[in-house]
This record gives structure tokens, C-alpha cells and sequence, in this order.
């Protein structure tokens, strides 16, 4: 029998037992590692060691994990932090220009080649749309989950939703066209 | 025809999600479980043969201050006594008895541990 995921962290805070969280990073390992890739602009080393890092912080801090939200939802907030702190270690998120952001990635100025791919698309989105898009519309969470792990308004999270499909639906449609 | 609209991007909206959801595919473990576990800090617990030690050492420390207190263990002495003068046949019913009454409790501490 299968144990769930709250079995396994019930595992750990008992025993700290060390196959028990094994066990819940392999069952999470893909879907995280795979958030991060697209946060990181496939970046697939930098994503990695962001996942790695989320793992063990998970580990040091499953003691505050309360079991009101999924346990997903709870790695997707630390791999979240992980990635916004590596972030502004980069300057990505200092003195970011919006509208200089959206120019370099028009869609127009993408290479043909690429322009079928709808991960590409993605990649177009200005951080805070990408990151709402692939947390509602490719991870399945809620719109208050996703507020809880982005630690924004649950307005703003709409609104970025809402913004990210329509860039994405009208860049899969002027490539369509082309 | 609004709500025909609506309808129209509602499909594309879902078929917009559904396609984000087939592309991503699943990434394949490749020793990233093991990476992890190997820099988790070690237990912060005590190790579960100390803390077996620990309550086996509370245990005969407890049955020796018991039997101190009670004069030497009298008591079992006397237990001792009053089953002998049982009858066999009571005795043997005790027996059946705790011997059920370990295995409901057994059995009832297995189910919930396996649920």
C-alpha cells in the first residue's frame, strides 16, 4: 500500500526518518525540478541545484509544515523562495524594466524555428505572468494556493493568469499564422 | 452570440491548459533522490536503540523502587498464594480471558497502524 504524502512527513517528524523524505522527494522530485527549469529559463544545472536546496530546506523546516495546504503546494513556496533569492543574487528582479523585458521577447523577434514551441511561448512571459501560468495552468493549483505560494494579493495572481494566457494564446496564434 | 464567445474561449482557454500540461514531461530521477539525501543533516533525534535503552532503564528502575516500597515484593508472594488456591478451572479462565484480551487489543493497535 502506497503510503500519502502526509503519512510520509508524519514519518519524518517522528523519526526523521531519512527513507520516509526520500521517498516524498522522489515522488516531488519531477514536478519541482521541472518549475524551476521553466522559472529559470531552462537553466537545467541552475534549476537542479535550486531543487536540491528546496528539498533540504524542506527537510530543516517540515516542522512548520501544518498540513493546511498540499504538501506541493508547500515545496512549491519554498522553490519559489529559492528562486527569487538566486534571483536577486543575479540582479534578475532589481531594477527590472517591464516594458524593455516585453520588447526583447516579442514574439515577432523569435527565432521561426522556435515558434511552434509552446514552452518557448512561455519563456516570452514577463517572470510574475510565467510564474502565475505555470503554477494554475500547468502544476492544477487553485488561485489562493497559488497567492499563498507567490505570497502576493490573490487579485494579482488572477490578473497575471489572465494576462499570461492571453500573451500565450496570441503568440500561438501569430506563429499559427505565419 | 456573447455567450457563444464566452463558451469559444473557455475551449481555448482549457485546450490552452491541457497543452501546457502534456508538455511537460516528466523528469527522470537520475540520482537527484540520492544527491538530496546525502546532504540532509543527520537525525536530531536520538537514535531509536537509545530511546528503547532509556525506557527499558525507566522500567526496571520503576519495578525496583516498587518492589522496595512494597516490602519486599509481598504482594506477589501473596498472588502467588491466592492463585494456587484457586480452583484450576478459574484459573484457567483468567488465563483464556487476558490471553483474549491481549489479542483484541493486538489486533485493534494492528488495524489502526495499518490504516
Amino acid at each position: 500500500m502506497a503510503l500519502t504524502d502526509a503519512d510520509l512527513v508524519a514519518r519524518v517528524l517522528l523519526d526523521d526518518d531519512h527513507h520516509a523524505f526520500a521517498e516524498l522527494v522522489r515522488n516531488h522530485q519531477s514536478t519541482v525540478r521541472g518549475l524551476l527549469r521553466q522559472l529559470t529559463r531552462t537553466d537545467a544545472a541552475l534549476a537542479d541545484d535550486l531543487a536540491q536546496e528546496t528539498f533540504v530546506r524542506a527537510y530543516r523546516n517540515i516542522r512548520s509544515f501544518r498540513g493546511e495546504a498540499k504538501f506541493s503546494t508547500w515545496l512549491y513556496r519554498i522553490a519559489y523562495n529559492c528562486f527569487r533569492e538566486e534571483a536577486r543574487k543575479r540582479k534578475e528582479l532589481v531594477g527590472i524594466d517591464e516594458t524593455q523585458l516585453e520588447a526583447e521577447h516579442d514574439p515577432q523577434t523569435v527565432d521561426p524555428a522556435l515558434r511552434h514551441d509552446l514552452a518557448q511561448a512561455l519563456q516570452l512571459l514577463p517572470l510574475h505572468e510565467r510564474t502565475a501560468v505555470l503554477l494554475c495552468c500547468q502544476n492544477g493549483l487553485s488561485h489562493d494556493e497559488a497567492s499563498r505560494v507567490l505570497e502576493i494579493p490573490l487579485g494579482t495572481v488572477k490578473t497575471n493568469v489572465l494576462r499570461g494566457r492571453e500573451k500565450l494564446k496570441k503568440a500561438m496564434a501569430a506563429w499559427a499564422t505565419n | 452570440m456573447g455567450n457563444e464567445l464566452n463558451i469559444d474561449e473557455q475551449l481555448q482557454e482549457d485546450r490552452l491548459d491541457t497543452k501546457l500540461r502534456d508538455e511537460v514531461p516528466y523528469i527522470d530521477d537520475a540520482g537527484f533522490t540520492a544527491c538530496v539525501v546525502q546532504q540532509l543533516p543527520s537525525g536530531r533525534r536520538q537514535p531509536r536503540f537509545a530511546r528503547a535503552a532509556i525506557l527499558l532503564g525507566v522500567t526496571l528502575l520503576a519495578s525496583v523502587i516498587a518492589y522496595l516500597i512494597t516490602g519486599g515484593g509481598a504482594f506477589l508472594a501473596n498472588a502467588a498464594e491466592f492463585l494456587v488456591a484457586m480452583p484450576f478451572a478459574s484459573v484457567c479462565a483468567i488465563a483464556l480471558l487476558s490471553g483474549l484480551l491481549v489479542t483484541a487489543v493486538g489486533t485493534s493497535a494492528a488495524v489502526i497502524k495499518a490504516r
